[in-house]
Order: C-alpha cells, then structure tokens, then sequence
C-alpha cells in the first residue's frame, strides 16, 4: 500500500518554486494563446484574398508548425537558433550570448504552433458560413473588407469558439514540454522536487491538481465567453 | 468539471493502484537466477559505454562481482542503463534490485532507501567554465547563471546556500552544448565527469574547472528499505571484493587515480575476514 506524504508541502522552498512555477506556466499558456490568435486571424484573412503566393505561403506555414512536435521546435529554436549565430553581446561579461532566452524560444515555438491550429479553426469557421449570408451582404453594397470584418468574422469566430477553446487547454498543456530547455515552468519545478524528494506520486498528484484546476478554470472562463456572445442560431445559450 | 474531478479521481486510483516491491530480494534474485543493477551508462570511470557498445567501468564490475558472489559462478547481472533522477525510482518500483550508479549517500535519500558499505569517496561539485573565468570560490557564483542536470543531489543547496541560479538540464549534452552556446557561464556537475571530459574531450580545450569541490560524500549500493538479507549479502560481497584487493585492481583498470579512502577500505576489510 502506498502512503502519501506531504510533509514536503511545508518547505518554503519548495512552496516558492510550486508558485513561480504555476505562474510562468500561466503567463506562457496565455502569452502563447493571444499570439496564436492573432497569428490565426490574419493567417485566415490572408486566406480570403485568394491571392496564389499567400495562400501558398499560408499553407506552408501551417503544414510546417502543425506537423512537427513542438517538443522540437523548441529544442530547434533553443539550440540551432543560437549556433547558426544570433547571438548578442551581453554588456556585463563581454561574453556572446543567445538572443533568444529559454523562455522566448518555448513563446515563439509555442505561438507559431497554436497560431498554424487556429488559422485551421477560423478557416473552418469562414467555411461553414452559409452561401445566402455572404451574397446577402455583397447585395447590401458590403466591400470585401466590411463584409469579413462586420458579418463573416463575428459569425466565423462564433462558430469556431468551441475548437479555439480546444487550441488553448492543449496550449497549456503543452507548455509542460518547455521545461526540458530549463524553462522554469510547474513540470520543471515538479522534476526538481521529486528528485530532492523521491516523492514523485505525490508531487505528481499534486501538478496534477494544479492542471487540472487551471484547465477546467480555463474551459469555464471559455464557456462564459461564448455564451455571451452568443446569438440565435449560433453557439451556446440560444 | 465533472468529467474534471473523474480524471482527478481515476487516475489517482491507478497510481495508488502500483504495488511495493517484494521486500525479499535475495530470495527472488536467487530463483531467477539474474540480478538486475541499475548503472550510469554516461559516466566514466563508473559506467560507460565501450567502443563495442557494451557497457563497462569500475561500479559494473564491482556488480559483476557482487552478483558472482551471490548467485555463484553460473549467476547472470542484467544491466538497466539508469540517469540520476529516474534511478531510485526504478528501484523502488521494482524494475531494478540494486543501484550502482555513482549514488552518493545524502540524508534525504536515506529517508526512501537502504545504503550498502560505502565503496568510493567522490567529490561532490565543480564548476566547469571558459578558461578566461574569472570566479574561483563558490561565493563569487553569487547570482550567476550555471548550467546543471535535473537530479543532482547538490542542486537545492547550489541555490538555497550560495545563491547560485542553476538552469537544469534532463541529460548532459544538452548542459555541454548549452554552455558552448554560453546559456551559462559554467557547468556546475560531479567534478570526476567534468575532469574526464576536459582529459577526454578535444573539444574542451579551452575551458577548465573553475571551481574545486566543496566537498566530498561516500558512494554506496542503493537497496530498498527494509530488505535486510539482500543487503547483508550485499555488503558482504563489497567487504570482500575490498578485502581480496578487487577495488584498487579496478581503479588501475579504468584509469582512476588511486585513492587513500578505498586504499584503507580495503585493509580494513581484510583486517575484518581474518578475524
């Protein structure tokens, strides 16, 4: 029978790490989040235009950033990056240094993949727009830009919320991976307290609390959203 | 969160679910014929890989002979590469019945597992770093960013005690090839792996050890607790692998400068048989 022991829990150090852990996983889930959508409004605003060289460029970057892990594109940025040279000067030491900090490397990594699956989502969401939507605007005298901006991306991104709220708990669940460049996220410290601990069940039922809690928080938080935006026809609370 | 709190649940139940170890190892090892010992497979002198692939080094024959002495000469030793930070709990979860792998003895682990005689003292951390560094005591680390490894006993003291900010790598090439890449201005790690790679390694040339150790800790064979037959036979075979000379015979073999610790180990063991 196993027994669980916590009494780990009351060592200040540990406690600081459990903390600054839980909020470098935080501000990584939602820096990476809001750049992944940005990048997924104007890849599929790009995709509208129907301009060959940008559809293709589009693509590409979807086919690249969402068919490799981002375990290593993260491991890419963190070591080829900096051998292929850029790099700066750091005034105190006079030593050449990365340019991209552990941290960084994990955001963009994290940001370009998000960005390729929500690109994915909101083209879907343009997609499903029924026909008779679209030509009801064009004969209201709509210009192509009015139309995306006042009636086919407030209904597109209706549709999509469910599959972005998908996008962002997988975000964050993700951001566990950055640990192995050292960024100081909850797995991190987790691995740094079971190996001073050997108390990994517990520490691992207790990261997994924490993810837990945060997630659910975060597809709560998500499901306010839709249904206040919702509208008849579209999303939840109709 | 419903379906939240049953994931929780669940998978609580499943970790809760693992069951200890047998507390007989010598008995099971017996009737299987094999022991299993947990090695480095990164770390020479201890345990390397050879240019065939095998794995050798002085704590892989001190387990060769341990299980010679065990389960006779007809015994078989399965070796499980482990790293530092997986390696008690392959132990404790049963996948290997002995840790030989440079386990340094600390309070904390003896808290979760049995130590055997202590066989080698090993000096605890250096620094390594570019030739042009400067800082040559711990206390001048103060605020710098070192490179380390997940797992290392020494990390919560590097932080908690000298200030140091250490970015901890799984594996050690990554540490190498971070500190290359100047993501820190040293490696904090066991001094004997970093003098073997600056002996070793060409490519090295122009950093050194930095710091020297600030201390040293006996290393020992890791068993799990409360497993006293196993670990009687254990220590037997250690006292008299010491005894018959084995440990200083190795250490010539793997290159190892001879050490006063196992040199009055050894007279001592052999003190202790004649009686």
């Amino acid at each position: 029978m196993l027994t669980l022991d916590y009494s780990w829990l009351a060592d200040p150090v540990y406690q600081h790490w459990l903390l600054r852990g839980t909020l470098t996983t935080l501000e990584l889930a939602f820096a990476s989040s809001g750049i992944a959508i940005v990048i997924g409004l104007f890849g599929a605003l790009a995709l509208t235009l129907r301009i060959a060289w940008l559809d293709a460029f589009v693509e590409l970057f979807v086919e690249i950033f969402r068919n490799t892990p981002p375990l290593l594109q993260m491991l890419f940025f963190y070591f080829t990056l900096s051998t292929i040279g850029l790099s700066v000067t750091d005034p105190r030491t006079g030593l050449s240094m990365p340019l991209l900090s552990a941290f960084s490397c994990a955001l963009i990594s994290l940001s370009l993949f998000g960005g390729a699956l929500c690109i994915e989502a909101f083209r879907s969401g343009l997609e499903s727009l029924p026909r008779a939507v679209t030509e009801a605007a064009r004969s209201l005298g709509y210009t192509r830009w009015e139309r995306f901006r006042r009636i086919e991306m407030p209904i597109a991104s209706r549709i999509c919320l469910p599959a972005l709220t998908n996008i962002m708990t997988n975000q964050f669940k993700t951001t566990s991976q950055a640990s192995v460049i050292t960024v100081p996220e909850l797995m991190y410290y987790a691995g740094q307290i079971y190996n001073d601990t050997f108390r990994t069940a517990e520490v691992m039922i207790l990261v997994l609390f924490i993810y837990v809690t945060l997630v659910s928080l975060l597809s709560w938080g998500m499901s306010l959203v839709e249904r206040a935006l919702a509208f008849p026809g579209y999303g939840k609370g109709h | 969160m419903k379906t939240a709190i049953v994931t929780f649940a669940s998978t609580l139940l499943v970790t809760l679910g693992i069951s200890a170890a047998s507390a007989d190892t010598l008995s099971d090892v017996k009737s299987k014929g094999t022991l299993t010992i947990g090695v480095k497979s990164d770390y020479p002198p201890y345990g390397f890989l050879n240019d065939k692939g095998e794995i050798v080094g002085f704590e892989v024959d001190l387990g060769k002979y341990i299980a010679k002495d065990i389960l006779g000469p007809e015994g078989k030793v399965e070796l499980v590469p482990v790293v530092a930070s997986n390696r008690i709990e392959f132990l404790n979860s049963g996948r290997i019945d002995l840790v030989l792998a440079t386990l340094g003895v600390t309070a904390e682990r003896g808290k979760v597992i049995d130590f055997s005689e202590y066989y080698v003292s090993a000096p605890g951390p250096s620094v390594l770093a570019p030739a042009a560094f400067k800082p040559a005591t711990w206390e001048e680390l103060k605020g710098l960013t070192l490179c380390g490894i997940q797992g290392s006993y020494f990390n919560k003291r590097l932080g908690e005690a000298y200030g140091i900010n250490l970015v901890n790598f799984k594996t050690q090439p990554e540490a190498y090839r971070a500190l290359k890449d100047n993501r820190c201005v040293g490696f904090a790690f066991d001094d004997m792996t970093l003098r073997k790679k600056l002996e070793d390694d060409a490519d090295w040339k122009d950093y050194k050890i930095a710091v020297e150790p600030y201390e040293y800790i006996p290393q020992a064979a890791g068993i799990r607790k409360d497993d006293a037959a196993f670990l009687d036979a254990v220590n037997k075979a250690i006292t008299k692998a010491e005894a018959e000379g084995k440990l200083i015979e190795w250490e010539t073999t793997y290159g190892m400068p001879h050490s006063k610790y196992i040199a009055e180990r050894s007279k001592k063991a052999a003190e202790k048989l004649k009686l």
